[in-house]
């Protein structure tokens, strides 16, 4: 994907959204499904803050009324210290991105047309609208010219939740609503829209209300989490890593799961964490000079590795000879490759799979950087 | 005088027929139409109107129409008038299910979608709902045409009729050839009909006609 560029974008970053005593009731006594109860949170600008919780817990209720789509019972929403009640809404939604989970594409019109939308409403040029249109294609990593003149049903699920965010992004909104944008693909697709969006959102830096049901994608995406409980109150509001280390709550504990030192791990990565450096010799290098630096090596393996510091594979010291020199075909399968990127979750779930205490560590080029243990891991679950 | 020649002697009775048959039914379903679209946004926007509305329309279409025209004939006379009320009483029912139902086709996240991104009213009802709903207001059209050609022909007993006064004067003259020809015309007519339907909503629909591929 390309960073945006060009005029078609004059300013980036977002807005910031404060929520006041916002309430919404449906009934005159009883709360309701969807109902909202004395919701106050504030997100900064460039933020992203994901509205987390079980059915009917009022999260879909909180984003719709920053865009009016529902009108709060009592309580203010601000974006960028303006209350949203005093503009008019059919304007205010034109400056607020909205994407939700079944899209919602018009099917009539082509994904040029699609995109194009706020533009239009907002009375662009037409050579305005299909410059700004290509750059969003081109943006969320589909071809202008291949997918300009096509029609919704004539791409993917993957392709619509792309064209999705692309018409929100149209009118370079700072406020953007998500209602689980990700929802309607299936797992694999989600992972990737996933990463391609948080890498979109840091060149925009757009400040973000997501809403999902998944408290694992709620960690993945949010700057901040707002937990709402059943009932539309809100159970805690943080950032991911102080949600899991402090719940604070039994139904938030309960929510985010007995598993949430693993989830902790999901927010660490390879990069974040020292390594252990890795005892390596080369192809061609003295077989009994290895031996004794591997007996005086407290990890006792030794890691092959060519002239540019690629990894080869393990030498098993036990098997290794008592003269001559090492080569190529004394090395065992490696443990997996870790990349600086790689959260510690998945690092210690491809440890486990592939029965290796360690794994080795290598930066884009693919060089040794160092090796991340399970022991090391363990270490950091037991901090905090 | 062969079938032939007496074609051949009444061409601009035939064609003059032929264009008051056209005539009766442009205005019918375009007078339908209209009447059922505002009252077809009117149930949109109030559900509540659905019933008493279908109800009226469905009791005008239940009326014969040899009564209906025996009612309306004191009143307002052999006219095209009394012809054109009837017929457009009969258009209301399908033409308004019709529209209802094109508009409750539109996808609810399409409209939902259309309202969060800022489209007024009046500009998602245009742009967005009534595109969608095209396809079925079509069909409604469709119908309701064929069957205003078919009826038209009875006005021909309150002095208009198109191609119906062809064929009443062919049976009172025993002249079977302006029967035949009535006839074949109308069915010429109410084939021609929907196929310009189906050709004009393929050209406005290429959203569909590419999925048909």
């Amino acid at each position: 994907m390309n960073p945006p560029a060009g005029p078609a974008t004059p300013h980036r970053g977002g807005a910031t959204v404060e929520f006041q005593h916002v309430t919404k009731r449906y009934g005159p006594v009883t709360a309701g499904p969807g109902a909202v109860n004395d919701l106050s949170l504030q997100v900064p600008a460039g933020k992203i803050c994901v509205l987390v919780g079980p059915s009917g817990c009022g999260k879909t209720t909180s984003l719709k009324m920053v865009n009016r789509l529902i009108e709060p019972t009592g309580g203010r929403i601000l974006i960028d210290g303006a209350d949203v009640a005093a503009e008019e809404p059919t304007a205010l939604r034109r400056r607020i991105g909205y994407v939700i989970q079944q899209v919602g594409l018009f099917p009539h019109q082509t994904i040029g047309e699609n995109v194009a939308t706020v533009p239009r409403l907002l009375g662009w040029a037409p050579a305005r609208q299909r410059e700004r249109t290509d750059e969003l294609l081109a943006l969320v990593g589909l071809e202008p010219g291949l997918h300009r003149d096509r029609y919704p049903y004539q791409l993917s699920g993957g392709e619509r939740q792309r064209i999705g965010v692309a018409r929100a992004l149209a009118a370079d909104p700072p406020v953007m609503l998500m209602d689980e944008p990700f929802g309607a693909v299936d797992p694999i697709v989600r992972e990737r829209l996933q990463n391609e969006f948080l890498r979109l959102q840091k060149g925009l830096a757009k400040t973000i209300l997501f809403v999902t049901h998944d408290i694992d994608e709620a960690i993945k995406m949010g700057d901040l989490v707002a937990v709402m409980h059943s009932g539309g109150t809100l159970a805690r509001f943080g950032t991911p890593s102080e949600i899991l280390a402090d719940p604070a709550s039994d139904f938030v504990a309960r929510f985010v799961g007995a598993d949430r030192g693993l989830k902790r791990l999901s927010l660490t990565r390879v990069r974040d964490v020292p390594l252990a450096p890795a005892l390596t010799a080369q192809p061609g290098d003295d077989a009994a000079d290895a031996r004794s630096r591997v007996a005086a090596d407290p990890f006792g393996h030794l890691l092959l590795v060519d002239a540019l510091d690629h990894p080869i594979g393990w030498l098993d010291p036990r098997k290794l000879p008592t003269s001559g020199t090492l080569e190529t075909s004394m090395a065992v399968p490696m443990s997996p490759l870790l990349e600086p990127e790689t959260t510690l979750k998945d690092a210690l779930s491809m440890l486990l799979d592939a029965d290796v205490q360690a794994g080795i560590a290598v930066d884009p080029e693919g060089r040794v950087l160092g090796l991340l243990t399970v022991d090391t891991i363990a270490g950091l679950l037991n901090r905090r | 005088m062969s079938g032939w020649d007496w074609i051949a002697s009444h061409l601009t009775d035939i064609a003059a027929a032929t264009r008051d048959h056209v005539v009766l039914t442009i205005i019918a379903v375009g007078v339908g139409f209209a009447i059922s679209f505002a009252l077809a946004l009117l149930i949109h926007r109030d559900r509540r109107a659905y019933a008493p509305v279908t109800a009226v329309a469905g009791l005008l279409y239940t009326i014969p129409s040899l009564a209906l025209f025996a009612i309306l004939v004191p009143i307002t006379g052999l006219s095209v008038l009394t012809a054109e009320i009837g017929l457009v009483s009969y258009t209301l029912l399908i033409l308004v299910r019709n529209i209802v139902a094109g508009l409750d086709a539109v996808p609810p996240e399409a409209r939902e979608a259309a309202a969060g991104m800022g489209y007024s009213a009046l500009g998602r009802l245009l742009r967005v709902e009534l595109p969608l709903a095209l396809p079925v207001i079509v069909a409604g059209l469709r119908i309701a045409t064929v069957t205003t050609i078919g009826l038209v022909m009875v006005t021909a007993l309150i002095g208009e009729g198109g191609l119906g006064q062809l064929m009443l004067r062919g049976f009172t003259l025993q002249n079977y050839t302006a029967v035949y020809v009535g006839t074949a015309l109308s069915v010429a007519l109410a084939v021609a009909a929907d196929l310009l339907f189906l050709g004009a909503l393929r050209l406005a629909t290429p959203w569909r006609r590419a999925r048909e591929r």
